[in-house]
């Protein structure tokens, strides 16, 4: 058989308050689903290992405050992640209008190599259906991303989501994995080796106490 | 032992000497070491004397100082450990010094420790019915106080278990947890995804050629088989007996004789040479059968000498170890003792084989793997266990009437594995072939040398292991190369095989439930409360609120207020966090008060509505998460920290003026006058009201502004001035006295601008320079300087009543109204002095 190594990915999950995200963090690592609203105020994350072309996956999945007034410190966070979840919510027209906003915070905040991913959770709300799986598709599409409709409720498409998201995130830093192939039979912490890069530029390196890895 | 005695002699006689322990427990990298403290009355000789005292972990809580650490001299630790303290005097040494490193070292790795040990004390328990405790030692932070001292108690009482449960983790390697977990699991549950099935052929061979080159065809041997078999393990002994062989392990045989063994494979099968191994006269060839290679994996092999002095290569074995399918497989070829009477030498040979050959693994972290740990072991080789209890003649005899059943009852091997001394497991197949030693070369005749040895089994083939058949086991006396014969066997193996699609479901539940309980032990708190509202908050005073956290993690945390980008502390300057990190044990909480106080320093820009009480702090968990807690709260703006220049131009109190004005005020320069017509005050009407309530009530007052005021006085007095225009103050004339130095104090700019300062200082001596500097101060500034200076010498006046003198006053308003942008010094202090006291003099007024 051959050597396994474990490769770990931070992913984030962002989007307006009350789209879902924990909801949909929840039910894919847990495979629960809690229906009433408690809005996360803080960050929280949850890991889950996967199985892609025989190597394990890690990933760390990072649950943001979507509330606004939190969105100069959740900004912080963008810069350690490898892949991002953009999610509204189908009956929320606002939401949905709110991810170029959201989009745009990623450009400036993330690194350029993130994987990004469109989201439209409460799939299963058909008769509070404000945003057409067309408008989904279309934005995905102008912003060249993936795009699933998905339920938490239902557990509609989410392991597919994050498995979607994992595979292009393992695809994107493919090169640099088999170049680390070659000489570590350790586990490959992609996420610490650019939280490294990250400290150098950022003289402060306050940010380390803040990381996990 | 005997530095226990050195440190007996300092103490008093009831006092215990305490050794500590050199050994550091480092018993697994996912639990803290520990410092296990033993007590004994004297000299311990046995165990009993000692008994275990105390165990510290190195967890978080624990922290120790090196108190003496002067050469020659003890060396004396203070450790604390939750309230504990204790204190350790080591002998000097280098034994002490390796115990503070090693101290210092578990240490300083904890914290690294915290975030998995959890799950691993999980798994290890599960299997285990014992009654100890394994993460009680984790624990043992929880609570406070008399619970801790009772885990304690526990932990003390569970370490009398320790030695059972301590192989158990001492197997683990230190590294790859997670992959170790994993592989346990995956070990532990292999018969969820392998099922047994392609029954194989395995031809073993074994010939002892006497040092002979191969002369003749391998084939009567190798291919006496109507199928081709899966794999050949071919094993040779005596292939040189040549001193080079022997002393440099370098042989022209062993080319010669793999080209024979090559040539005489079975025709109809391609076979790949996997391995080859050799130790001087001591060799194992491995083939196998094309189409089986790719399901072949770590291959590995190595040799041990059991020869002279125990070592040598002239006796030992060679092995060759690899994964087929989903099974273990171990090959061993091994020339065992001779002569008759060292049957035991033999059977002990056998065990150095066993313990001392040992494979690599392919993750360097795995411990390595001996012959036993395999799923089938074949062994083959010259093992030369002879026939004993019987004269020559009699084996004959019993051979050529082929009655090989009643021979076998005087076979050494036969014997020593129904004693069970050697090969204990083993099996071997029925042996209906003629003893395979020993022959004249080039011939089938009995040994007619001299020493007429008598004929023996000593070419043997044994297995071990499940689902195995012999086909065949038999010698082949057309070859006549050698003193022996070659024997072969050829055994049906039962090979483990992997159900890829119940091997992915078995891996994925056992990740699964990894993932599960590394997530349930990632560290959470609860907290009562995430937003706060300080209502009302006004210059100096104080406000608290209590942000109670509760660890309802599974884990105990460390918590610390973090900073946020682009900022210099956790949290605004007005706001503090106390404490702003700590520890929390699991199931245990803490109270932190959150607590706003507006100072001069921090007035001015909420004053003017710059800053607001308005901050969102964030609560970081190590390897935890984050939380915000989110401040909000409405300031009463206050004279107190708003500009002379500011003040000058509100006609009204301060907290009647709309915001937008003192934004605009704040803005505005000093020396423009702001739009509207309305000419500004003097002086601020705040300022006025202080001196004028002073000048009229307290001009006599004893010890004027040199007795504190009432700090309800002074919250009266704050309100008054901020809010109306009253004809009196309240409070008494010390409270007075004070606001108007705190007044003079909390002004963003002081009376005498900081641009000033310099000029100030350089002109202190001479009176009219000063005068001239003070008529560069902007006009609202130079009218607060001359009406304080002339309210000061009407106190003078009066100094017989109020005990005031010129360099008191100088003293406390110098520092006052000339404030230098950096730090003072003490020259500087005694300039600014001279420079105030010219204008407290009558004589240049």
């Amino acid at each position: 058989m051959a050597k396994q190594y474990d490769v770990l990915f931070r992913l984030l999950l962002l989007g307006d308050s009350g789209v879902g995200k924990t909801c949909l963090l929840c039910r894919f690592t847990d495979n629960e689903f809690h229906p009433s609203h408690i809005s996360t105020i803080g960050v929280d994350f949850k890991m889950k290992t996967l199985l892609i072309d025989g190597i394990k996956v890690r990933i760390q999945i990072w649950d943001t405050a979507g509330q606004e007034r939190y969105q100069t410190i959740t900004k912080q966070y963008y810069r350690r992640a490898q892949g991002i979840f953009l999610v509204y919510d189908i009956t929320s027209e606002r939401s949905f209008q709110h991810i170029m906003k959201w989009a745009s915070d990623v450009d400036e905040y993330a690194p350029d190599k993130v994987q990004k991913i469109l989201v439209g959770n409460k799939s299963d709300e058909v008769d509070k259906r404000q945003v057409a799986t067309e408008q989904g598709v279309k934005l995905a599409k102008a912003y060249g991303m993936d795009f699933f409709e998905t339920s938490a409720f239902t557990n509609q498409n989410i392991t597919e989501t994050f498995t979607r998201l994992a595979e292009q995130v393992l695809a994107a830093n493919k090169k640099d994995l088999d170049l680390l192939r070659v000489s570590v039979n350790d586990e490959i912490n992609l996420a610490a080796l650019e939280e490294d890069e990250g400290l150098c530029d950022n003289a402060g390196g306050d940010q380390g106490k803040s990381c996990w890895c | 032992m005997d530095q226990s005695v050195a440190i007996h002699e300092t103490l008093e006689r009831e006092e215990n000497c305490k050794i500590v322990s050199f050994v550091l427990e480092s018993i697994c990298p996912l639990m803290y070491c520990r410092i296990f403290i033993y007590t004994h009355r004297r000299m311990a000789i046995t165990a009993d004397d000692v008994s275990l005292e105390d165990i510290v972990p190195i967890s978080l809580d624990f922290a120790f100082v090196c108190v003496l650490p002067i050469v020659g001299h003890d060396v004396r630790i203070r450790v604390s450990y939750q309230e504990e303290e204790l204190e350790l005097r080591l002998p000097f040494g280098s034994h002490s010094r390796l115990f503070l490193s090693e101290v210092n070292r578990a240490w300083s790795g904890r914290s690294a420790q915290l975030s998995l040990y959890k799950i691993w004390t999980k798994i290890l328990l599960k299997p285990m019915q014992n009654s100890f405790n394994l993460h009680l030692p984790l624990n043992s932070s929880r609570g406070q106080g008399i619970s801790s001292r009772e885990e304690r108690g526990d932990l003390v009482r569970s370490s009398s278990h320790r030695p059972s449960n301590k192989a158990q983790i001492l197997a683990m390697p230190q590294f790859g947890l997670r992959d170790n977990l994993i592989r346990c699991e995956l070990l532990k549950n292999e018969d969820l995804y392998t099922y047994l099935e392609e029954f194989r052929y395995f031809f073993l061979g074994t010939y002892n050629v006497n040092g002979q080159t191969p002369k003749e065809s391998l084939c009567p041997w190798l291919r006496c088989t109507h199928n081709p078999p899966d794999m050949y393990c071919v094993g040779f002994q005596e292939l040189d007996l040549s001193k080079e062989a022997f002393f440099f392990n370098d042989t022209p045989r062993e080319l010669e004789w793999t080209k024979a063994v090559s040539e005489a494979l079975h025709p109809d099968a391609k076979y790949a040479l996997v391995k080859l191994i050799r130790l001087v006269g001591i060799m194992l060839t491995f083939y196998v059968k094309k189409e089986h290679a790719e399901f072949i994996s770590d291959v590995e092999a190595e040799s041990v000498g059991t020869g002279i002095m125990g070592r040598m290569g002239n006796k030992g074995a060679v092995a060759i170890r690899f994964r087929f399918h989903n099974s273990d497989i171990c090959v061993v070829n091994s020339h065992l003792a001779a002569h008759i009477e060292e049957f035991e030498r033999r059977n002990q040979d056998f065990k150095d084989i066993c313990s001392r050959l040992q494979f690599r693994q392919f993750d360097p972290t795995q411990p390595q793997l001996t012959i036993m740990k395999h799923d089938v072991i074949l062994w083959i080789g010259d093992l030369n266990y002879r026939i004993s209890d019987l004269d020559v003649d009699n084996v004959k005899e019993l051979i050529s009437k082929k009655d090989f059943e009643t021979l076998y009852n005087y076979d050494q091997l036969k014997r020593q594995i129904d004693e069970e001394a050697v090969f204990v497991g083993f099996v071997e197949g029925e042996i209906d072939f003629q003893p395979t030693y020993k022959y004249d070369t080039g011939s089938d005749k009995w040994d007619t040398s001299e020493k007429c040895r008598v004929p023996a089994w000593c070419d043997r083939i044994l297995w071990r292991g499940k689902n195995i058949k012999q086909q065949h086991y038999q010698s082949h006396m057309a070859l006549k190369t050698s003193d022996h014969k070659p024997v072969s066997s050829l055994l049906v193996t039962g090979v483990k095989r992997v159900n890829s699609e119940a091997y992915k479901k078995t891996f994925e539940e056992i990740v699964r439930n990894i993932d599960k309980m590394e997530n349930e032990c990632i560290p959470s708190v609860t907290l009562a409360k995430q937003e706060f509202h300080f209502r009302d908050v006004k210059y100096m005073q104080h406000q608290a609120e209590t942000l109670n956290i509760f660890n309802d993690g599974q884990v105990p945390c460390q918590f610390e207020f973090i900073q946020k980008p682009n900022e210099l502390t956790y949290c605004k300057p007005w706001l503090t966090a106390n404490p702003h990190k700590g520890f929390i044990a699991q199931d245990g909480s803490v109270d932190i008060e959150l607590e706003v106080f507006v100072n001069r320093s921090t007035a001015s820009d909420l004053n003017s509505g710059k800053d607001q009480i308005e901050d969102i702090l964030v609560l970081h968990l190590e390897h935890g998460k984050d939380y915000f807690i989110s401040m909000s709260g409405n300031y009463l703006p206050s004279c107190f920290g708003t500009s002379i220049h500011s003040l000058c131009h509100m006609r009204e109190p301060i907290q009647d003026m709309p915001p937008e004005t003192l934004r605009e005020l704040v803005k505005m320069s000093p020396t423009e006058n702001a739009a509207n017509p309305e000419k500004p005050l003097d002086i601020p009407k705040e300022l006025w009201m202080m001196v004028d309530h002073l000048f009229r009530n307290a001009i006599k007052q004893e010890d004027i502004f040199q007795q504190p005021g009432l700090k309800s006085e002074f919250a009266d007095i704050r309100d008054c001035l901020d809010t109306g225009i009253p004809d009196s103050l309240p409070g008494s004339n010390h409270s007075v006295a004070e606001a108007l130095l705190l007044f003079l104090d909390a002004l963003p700019e002081p009376v005498v601008p900081f641009s000033l300062y310099q000029q100030c200082l350089e002109s202190c001596s001479n009176a009219s320079q000063c005068e001239k500097v003070i008529s560069m101060l902007p006009q609202c500034h130079q009218n607060v300087f001359n009406y304080l200076s002339a309210f000061l010498r009407e106190l003078l006046k009066n100094s017989a009543s109020n005990r005031l003198d010129v360099n008191i006053l100088a003293t406390i308003f110098a520092s006052l109204l000339l404030k230098s942008p950096m730090k003072q010094d003490f020259s500087e202090k005694r300039k600014t002095q001279e420079f105030f006291q010219h204008f407290l003099t009558e004589a240049g007024h």
